[in-house]
């Protein structure tokens, strides 16, 4: 095992590792950007190097700088988090040339599953399900009714040329298609100068649901079932679950088993998560994820598993050690995520800046805070607006939702604007309890009217005692903190002219 | 005293009157009997009021504050009967007008209009791109524009006047 390990990442990512390597016993190195020097990943780690820098690319997306801090550490291994340099291939390689342990996949596995049109064509290959659509466009009418009986309705058409949404159209069946095929390809032909039309299936009512799976270095995968992910706004999720419900027993394992199939495909080690698009019982694979996923700890909760300590296990050489049905029979109950987001949500989720001066924390049974948020620190442009997760576990999907209405509640973060109210309105809708909801569902939530309306007195009590308050410490800046006993002894001594005792002083 | 507090867009009307140093508040002809405490300087406090119990977390200047309570946020706005009457005449005399400032820093990406256009409510006016987001700017109301105080590629702090429309 591994004795130090460098932690090329920052925010609550790099304390998540951090945790773990300290559970094991192993030394955790953190580094940090010139504005990070005060943040919690440096003081929770064992030693903490400097890169110098403030933006990304001065810094944690320096892989140079990396590297070398790594090596001037004594660290024996580098995990990359999420994001920065997670997905490198050319980082994963060079860490591996510099004599240290990669904590992921092998860069081969990175790049196959890189781009979507290279990862699609190798899914293809291994038999793994994919939204049917042709990769080449086509400009003939006949052909396209031929291909759209291949494909299965409902099927969009979308102009070659055209690009951002523009010129998609929708066809439900066969008796639409010449007519729309005609229509669209004349339109992308006059404003484009290109007729073609890409065809592909239209996924209804998609929900977003994905599968962590896990590879070590001797052949063994498993996956540990599915997250649902399906609340999100422009691709940035809000609140993740596992499990979802729309998976049963036999779907998780039917999906179970073409993830894991579609990491063995390109000889994929460590963890992954395996994007599918899941519509009316019908799943497709999206993408694939070579890193840990930040909404991991849903996972955690409802298997009992540490995934970062699977990692590194994985990385210094050791087998998995158990198999598919050991990890099935662990299986226990709910847990939700929110994402704390550092956003106005009710304008328009523009991003929020300032200096936290103001927070308490949940706690109690069964709430986990993955942060790396303090009094005093500046939520500025520079990063990932992400300032924490928070994670709760309930014996069933309802408990977890109570108890993370609950928690939410506990929450105050004061000096930047937050995704959590948001969260709150999105548990308590009703669609969302019932599980009825797709990834439009945020989207088309209606923000702009406050719904709840019940502690609204107690808003303008607090507000109006602050204001008088204010008002008071203006006038008198010491006087406000007053108390009745201390404003009549006050006002007892204040006689004009000043009281002078005839016999001042003592020497005389 | 009257004010005139403005909870979420919704006005209520407070009255306070203060006897032997303790504050008697009235809401929308509601007594209230609330004990108010401020935990710390940071924004804490510890409210109780009608048989209840609150920990809320507040913030803002002495108009212009946001109350969290229960996870939930709570835009409140205070004038006193001066302010209201000074705020109304203000608004009048502006009417459709008015200047846009950027609610965050950011670059000037894009500007959608120029200086005589004559705009309507919702019509975007720049695009503002700040952590990677492309925020569009929109007018606020109905007007034309007076003038642009920003060029594309620009950095603005938060705060900074982007556009400035008059009424038509």
């Amino acid at each position: 095992m591994f004795r130090r390990i460098l932690i090329a990442n920052r925010g609550e990512i790099a304390l998540r590792v951090i945790r773990t390597c300290r559970e094991m016993g192993i030394e955790p190195v953190a580094i940090y950007s010139d504005v990070d020097r005060r943040a919690l990943h440096v003081r929770m780690a064992h030693s903490a190097v400097a890169l110098g820098g403030s933006t990304p690319r001065e810094s944690y997306l320096d892989m140079d700088k990396v590297i070398a801090a790594a090596k001037e550490s004594g660290a024996e291994a580098i995990h990359p988090g999420y994001g920065f340099l997670s997905e490198r291939s050319a980082f994963a390689r060079k860490v591996t040339e510099a004599g240290l342990a990669w904590i992921g996949p092998p860069p081969e596995a990175i790049e196959a599953m890189g781009d979507k049109i290279t990862s699609r064509r190798n899914m293809t290959k291994a038999g793994v399900p994919v939204v049917p659509g042709l990769v080449d466009p086509v400009d003939d009418v006949e052909r396209a009714l031929e291909e759209a009986e291949k494909i299965g309705y409902p099927i969009a058409i979308k102009a070659a040329a055209g690009g951002g949404g523009k010129g998609i159209r929708l066809v439900r069946s066969r008796a639409e298609m010449a007519t729309a095929f005609r229509t669209a390809s004349g339109e992308a032909l006059a404003s484009f100068g290109d007729g073609r039309l890409y065809m592909e299936r239209y996924v209804d009512e998609p929900r977003h649901v994905e599968v962590q799976v896990l590879f070590d270095k001797h052949g063994n995968g498993v996956h540990y079932g599915e997250r649902e992910c399906s609340i999100q706004r422009r691709h940035q999720k809000l609140i993740e679950e596992a499990p979802s419900v729309v998976v049963d027993d036999a779907l998780r394992r039917k999906m179970g088993e073409i993830a894991v199939r579609a990491g063995a495909a390109v000889g994929y080690q460590n963890a992954g998560t395996v994007e599918f698009l899941y519509s009316k019982g019908e799943v497709f694979f999206l993408e694939m994820n070579t890193r840990l996923q930040v909404e991991h700890p849903v996972t955690e909760m409802v298997y009992g598993v540490d995934l970062v300590r699977e990692q590194i296990r994985i990385a210094a050489g050791e087998k998995l050690g158990y198999t598919q049905e050991d990890v099935l029979a662990k299986k226990n109950g709910w847990s939700i995520e929110v994402r704390i987001n550092a956003e106005d949500p009710f304008n328009g989720f523009v991003p929020s800046i300032g200096t936290i001066h103001n927070l308490r924390a949940p706690g109690g049974p069964w709430v986990r805070l993955d942060a790396a948020i303090y009094r005093g620190m500046e939520v500025s442009l520079n990063y990932d607006p992400m300032l924490a997760k928070l994670i709760v576990w309930g014996p069933d999907r309802n408990a977890a939702i109570e108890r993370m209405k609950r928690a939410l509640a506990e929450l105050n973060v004061g000096g930047v604007r937050t995704s959590a109210p948001v969260a709150l309105l999105v548990l308590e809708e009703e669609k969302f309890v019932k599980g009825d909801f797709d990834t439009h569902f945020l989207a088309h939530m209606d923000l702009s009217t406050p719904r709840r309306g019940e502690d609204v007195l107690v808003a303008v009590a607090s507000a109006i005692h602050r204001h008088l308050l204010m008002q008071r410490k203006a006038l008198h800046t010491q006087a406000a903190d007053r108390t009745a006993w201390s404003a009549r002894s006050r006002a007892g001594q204040s006689v004009y002219p000043p009281h002078v005792p005839a016999t001042a002083g003592g020497a005389q | 005293m009257r004010y005139f507090v403005t909870v979420n867009g919704k006005a209520h009307e407070v009255e306070v009157v203060e006897r032997l140093g303790k504050l008697f508040v009235r809401c929308d002809g509601k007594d209230m009997d609330v004990d108010y405490q401020e935990v710390d300087s940071l924004g804490q406090v510890a409210l109780l009021a009608e048989g209840r119990s609150w920990g809320l977390s507040i913030e803002g200047d002495e108009h212009q504050v946001t109350a969290g309570i229960a996870g939930h946020l709570y835009a409140v706005e205070i004038e006193d009967e001066r302010e209201r009457a000074a705020h109304a005449a203000e608004r009048e005399s502006q009417k459709g007008g008015g200047t846009v400032k950027s609610v965050m820093p950011g670059v000037v990406v894009k500007l959608l209009v120029k200086e005589g256009d004559s705009v309507e409510k919702g019509q975007p006016l720049l695009i503002l791109e700040a952590m990677k987001m492309q925020n569009e700017i929109a007018a606020p109301s109905n007007g034309t524009v007076k003038s642009l105080h920003v060029k594309e590629k620009e950095a603005v702090a938060s705060g900074a006047k982007l556009v400035t429309l008059s009424a038509q």
